[in-house]
This record gives C-alpha cells, sequence and structure tokens, in this order.
C-alpha cells in the first residue's frame, strides 16, 4: 500500500508537472469575452429550454447568468476580468445539485463552444479552467 | 463472434433504454478490460463501468477478442456501475486453444511417440467487485491526486482438470487439465488490485491526456487461464501495470498499456509482460469500439504470442 501510494503519487505529480500549461494566450485565441458571452448565451438557452435543468433557474435572469458566467469564466482562464458574481458554494447553495445536473449542463456547454465554433483543443483547456467547481456546486444543500 | 458483435449493437439501438445510458460524459466511462471490469483493453481503471453518476446505477456488456493464431481468446460479460461507486462484474473467457499447440504437447509428453492431437479449450469465470475510495480522475482538474479504487476479481478455471483426448478419442492423462500439466496446483483464485486513474483536460496540446497505474496482488497463472500458484510458490505475487492515453478528438483514445506477470511456472508456460497499443472510439454513449495489438510476450508453444484485439462495449 504505501509503495503504491509513493509510485502513484511521483507519477501523477510528473505528469502534472508536464500537463501544466501556460493559460495566458487562450483568453486572446478564443476572441476575449465577445466570444464567451456567445458560448453562455447560446447555452443558457439550452440550459433553460432543457427539462431536468430548466426548472433549476425560474427566476433567474438570463442576462444576468451569461454575464456571470462570462466574468468568471474569462477570469478562470486568465483574461482580464475580475469575477464579481457569489462564490460556487453561494450560488448552488439551497439547490441540491446533483452530479447528473451538472454533467448535464456541461454538456450544453461544450455543446455551445462547438456551435460557436471554439476547437476541441480550445474547447478541453476551458474544461479544465471550469472542471474543478464542481465540488463547490453539487451538493450544496437543500 | 462478429455475429454477435453486430447483434449486440443492434439491440443496443433498439433498446428502449436507448437515450438513457447515464449522464456522465461520453468515454468517461473507459472501455471493458477483457477481465470484465471497467478499463482499459487489459488493465482495470479506477472509474466505474457505464456513464451513471453518483445518482444513477448504469450498466455495460461488453465482449472481446484477441485473435493469436493457434490460441484464440473470446470473452464477453457485463458490468453494474451502482451510485459511480461500486462496480460488479461477469466475465466468460474462453480460450481456444489449436491442435497445433495440444499436439506438441503430446509430442513432448510422449517423446515423439503422438504427435497429433485434437484442440481443446480453456474457459475461466470472473467475477469482479471494485468499490472507488477517493478521487474524481475528470472533474478534479488542480489537484494532483488520481481516483483511486479497489478491487478483487475472483476467477475459477473451468478447464483446470479437463483431461486432453488424443484423435482417438483416447484419453491418457484423465483428471489431467493443460494447467495442471504445466504445473499449477490450483483452479481459482483472487485477484487484489488498487487502481489510480486521471485524466487531464487539454493537457497535450488541447488534446486530454488519461493515465492509470494499478497495482495488482495474484497467484495467477497467465491471468488465471493457466490456473494458480504452483508446487513451488503458493503466496500472492506483486504485479504492475499502466495505461496512458490521449484522446485527440471528443470520439477517440489513442494509448499504449503493460501489465507485469509473475512467471511462477516458469518452463514451457513462461510469462512475459504484456503490452498493446489501443484506438477506441465513442461515437456516443452507447456503445465503443476498440481494436489493439496486444502483445503477450509467450505462450506455451508460441514464444511470439501476439495478435489483434477487438473489443466492443454496449452501455446500458
Ligand atoms: C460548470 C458548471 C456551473 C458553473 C460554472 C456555474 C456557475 C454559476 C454562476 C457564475 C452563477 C452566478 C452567481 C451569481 O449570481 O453571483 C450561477 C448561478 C446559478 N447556478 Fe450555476 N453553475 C454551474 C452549474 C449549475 C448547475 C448544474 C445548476 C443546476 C442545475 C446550477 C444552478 C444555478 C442557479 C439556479 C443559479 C442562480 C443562483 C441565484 O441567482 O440565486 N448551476 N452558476
Amino acid at each position: 500500500m504505501k509503495s503504491f501510494l509513493i509510485v502513484i503519487l511521483t507519477f501523477f505529480a510528473l505528469l502534472s508537472g508536464c500537463a501544466t500549461q501556460p493559460k495566458q494566450d487562450l483568453y486572446s485565441e478564443i476572441g476575449g469575452s465577445a466570444t464567451l458571452s456567445k458560448v453562455f448565451g447560446l447555452a443558457i438557452n439550452r440550459i433553460y429550454n432543457d427539462p431536468v435543468l430548466g426548472p433549476h433557474f425560474e427566476g433567474v435572469p438570463k442576462s444576468h447568468l451569461r454575464e456571470m458566467l462570462t466574468e468568471q469564466t474569462c477570469a478562470l482562464i486568465g483574461g482580464p476580468c475580475e469575477y464579481t458574481g457569489k462564490s460556487m458554494q453561494e450560488a448552488h447553495q439551497e439547490r441540491d445539485v446533483t452530479a447528473a445536473e451538472f454533467y448535464r449542463l456541461v454538456e450544453h456547454v461544450q455543446q455551445a463552444m462547438r456551435l460557436i465554433g471554439l476547437t476541441y483543443e480550445q474547447e478541453n483547456r476551458i474544461l479544465a479552467a471550469l472542471a474543478p467547481l464542481k465540488k463547490d456546486i453539487i451538493y450544496q444543500g437543500i | 463472434m462478429i455475429r454477435k458483435l453486430f447483434l449486440l449493437i443492434c439491440l443496443s439501438g433498439l433498446s428502449p433504454l436507448a437515450g438513457a445510458t447515464g449522464s456522465s460524459l461520453v468515454a468517461t466511462g473507459g472501455i471493458t478490460s477483457f477481465e470484465g471490469t471497467a478499463g482499459g483493453g487489459i488493465t482495470p481503471w479506477a472509474m466505474i463501468a457505464g456513464y451513471g453518476s453518483e445518482e444513477e446505477i448504469h450498466g455495460t456488456a461488453a465482449l472481446q477478442q484477441l485473435d493469436l493464431g493457434e490460441y484464440q481468446l473470446r470473452t464477453f460479460g457485463a458490468a453494474i456501475g451502482i451510485y459511480d461507486r461500486v462496480e460488479l462484474s461477469v466475465q466468460r473467457q474462453n480460450l481456444k486453444v489449436g491442435s497445433g499447440i495440444t499436439s506438441n504437447v503430446f509430442n513432448l509428453l510422449t517423446q515423439g511417440a503422438v504427435s497429433t492431437a485434437p484442440g481443446t479449450d480453456i474457459e475461466q469465470d470472473i467475477i469482479g467487485l471494485k468499490v472507488k475510495l477517493f478521487g474524481d480522475a475528470i472533474f478534479a482538474q488542480n489537484s494532483p491526486w488520481p481516483q483511486v479504487s479497489m478491487g478483487a476479481q475472483y476467477k475459477k478455471n473451468r478447464d483446470f482438470d479437463t483431461s486432453l483426448p488424443l484423435s482417438d478419442g483416447s484419453v491418457p492423462l484423465p483428471q489431467t487439465g493443460v494447467p495442471m500439466l504445466l504445473g499449477a496446483t490450483q483452479d481459482s483464485g483472487t485477484d487484489f488490485y488498487l487502481a489510480a486513474s486521471k485524466l487531464w483536460l487539454g493537457a497535450a496540446w488541447g488534446n486530454n491526456l488519461l493515465a492509470n497505474v494499478t497495482a495488482r496482488m495474484t497467484k495467477a497463472n497467465t491471468f488465471g487461464l493457466l490456473g494458480f500458484e504452483s508446487a513451488t510458490d503458493d503466496s500472492y505475487a506483486l504485479e504492475w501495470e499502466g495505461s496512458l492515453a490521449i484522446l485527440p478528438s471528443p470520439s477517440t483514445a489513442v494509448g499504449i498499456e503493460w501489465r507485469t506477470q509473475t512467471n511462477r511456472l516458469g518452463g514451457l508456460a513462461e510469462e512475459k509482460t504484456v503490452t498493446d497499443f489501443f484506438i477506441a472510439y465513442f461515437p456516443n454513449k452507447h456503445w465503443s469500439l476498440t481494436a489493439a495489438y496486444v502483445d503477450l510476450g509467450n505462450l506455451p508453444f508460441d514464444d511470439k504470442a501476439s495478435g489483434l484485439y477487438l473489443s466492443a462495449t454496449v452501455n446500458l
């Protein structure tokens, strides 16, 4: 068990080291906040129309959510933005978001990125920035 | 075999379950290894079978075929993933041993007196259990920790003492199967393993990168197909397995794998490190197809045991 953990940690730490890439050019590469806003505009339409996800967003203004998601993603991928919204724990508190709902939403965002014309590589790098939010979004209590 | 494969695929398309294979993202369930657990082709991964999220129960059915010429390995089975936490699997393996091989066996045993014999089958059943211990292989992108699962595979060789007949139907060595002839002393055994897996989104020039390391405690000879333990060695040995894959598109993964073996029996049944190179295709969440070139290193009377591996997984 101990030798397993040592091997595992060294191996994955090494790979993580190789895998970390500079992100600063991703923001300008995709066309900045204008592109992000288009992506989330489209994604939010799909999310609000989704029979499973839609009900969660009743009474949440689309334009506000779009602005917050754009700002947040911009900041997370190294763009010149400051996220001014609520923390993820706070925003999703009392909603009891499930992992299934989370994946569903991510699929809409993925789909929107493809439809707007981002490349698979750009899509992956954006998802890499958003993925760690999962643990602060799902199951934040009812 | 191919017919069965297509049947399965067609069934999956017609199934009323189509459209309900689970919520997890495509390809994140991995494929199904030839031992029935979710993983790569030859090694278990820490991922739980199927696309079920932590609120869902989903499963997979899969079949695999490895063409090694005189040896043909055909396997099939099913797995169920419960709440993205527990995986249960059953698998049947069938190793067809060609008459060229059994003839060699008798030739050797009788010092040339008997030089032809019909082929035979070695079958094995595997019941697998896997439990996710901690970690999130895909979403914990800011953590160096992989997802880690612990598992067990109970294996029962069904032909441990199935005697080899001669061409005239006579049985010179009753109650002695191929595993026994080669020196194995047990017909069953349980492997225990720890698997650590991690996916890095966008890490390889924007493509996703996946790595897996598995440590296995085993008493098996050639996966158990040649039985378990030997007269001189009945203790567990630690073996290492790994996979490294890159996903150059949302629906493809290419990679390499390796798996060390104990080589307890030696001689004809010498075991070497298994390696493979694979391409997996995930057109959607209903099914995936994998083609690989697998090199087993050695099987009795075949010191270049390598060939084409095909595997299909249907997600339920
Ligand atoms: C990658 C996944 C997600 C991200 C990045 C994300 C991000 C955000 C952001 C930035 C806000 C705005 C916070 C604010 O108003 O200050 C928000 C609000 C919200 N999110 Fe999420 N979210 C995600 C997944 C989900 C899921 C899966 C659900 C539910 C199905 C959900 C439900 C909500 C709701 C209902 C609000 C409005 C909260 C309010 O105004 O009171 N989110 N989210």
